[in-house]
């Protein structure tokens, strides 16, 4: 997660696992099969523990982490899923994300923290961007 | 009349089945969208300027609990919302 590893020392972050966007049990997309993430729907906060847990340690995910309650209050709040992003500062909305997938934009929350502290530029990759890495 | 109404309408449907069957990867992913995802998206009614609002979550642990607020403080706090699949 690079974002992360450029702006850790000026910034905050927290991941929040909200309820699954491509279960087995719903609408199963190929990439996930191909890469081994299969999961049902979780039907209790115990099943939702066990996938962030799964995903973490695949990961070795750097940031905070929190886990939705099985009632989405987080989600309902932040209208987050499958996936958005937010910046919060002093206690209000400073940035907020569009919806996943088509309109989940991480490069817009790096360009909100690079006009704050500064661009980090990294060298170029010929490496395939990586949704995990934004 | 009626016919033309009717031929019209079906040619929106197509056209709006053509096109989440491209958004969608297919056919298949096109009902997936409706079916599943449609239903749970919404854009929400937060703006930048609004109060973030506060809501308690589960740590990795599966026992212990913080709230988002807690975890803003003097520095932004970026929150990212996403699942594994």
């Amino acid at each position: 997660m690079q974002i992360y590893k450029d702006y850790k020392d000026h910034a905050d972050f927290l991941t929040v696992y909200v309820r699954e966007a491509h279960p087995t049990d719903e609408w199963q997309m190929k990439s996930n099969v191909k890469e081994d993430v299969c999961y049902a729907q979780p039907k209790t906060l115990e099943q939702r523990v066990a996938i962030a847990n799964d995903f973490v340690k695949r990961f070795n995910y750097p940031t905070q982490f929190g886990i939705d309650d099985m009632s989405n209050a987080a989600n309902d709040a932040y209208a987050a899923w499958p996936e958005r992003i937010y910046i919060i500062e002093q206690g209000r909305i400073a940035y907020r994300g569009g919806m996943g997938p088509f309109n989940y934009h991480p490069e817009e929350a790096r360009t909100w923290l690079a006009a704050r502290y500064g661009e980090v530029k990294h060298e170029a990759s010929t490496a395939p961007p990586d949704k995990k890495n934004n | 009349m009626l016919k033309w109404v009717g031929a019209v309408v079906a040619l929106l449907i197509l056209l709006a089945v053509i096109g989440l069957s491209v958004m969608a990867g297919g056919i298949r992913g096109a009902y997936g969208m409706v079916r599943y995802a449609l239903p749970h998206m919404h854009r929400g009614t937060l703006r930048v300027g609004d109060n973030a609002p506060d809501a308690s979550l589960l740590a990795l642990d599966g026992s212990s609990r913080f709230h988002i607020r807690e975890r803003t403080g003097a520095r932004p706090l970026v929150i990212v919302f996403g699942s594994y699949t």
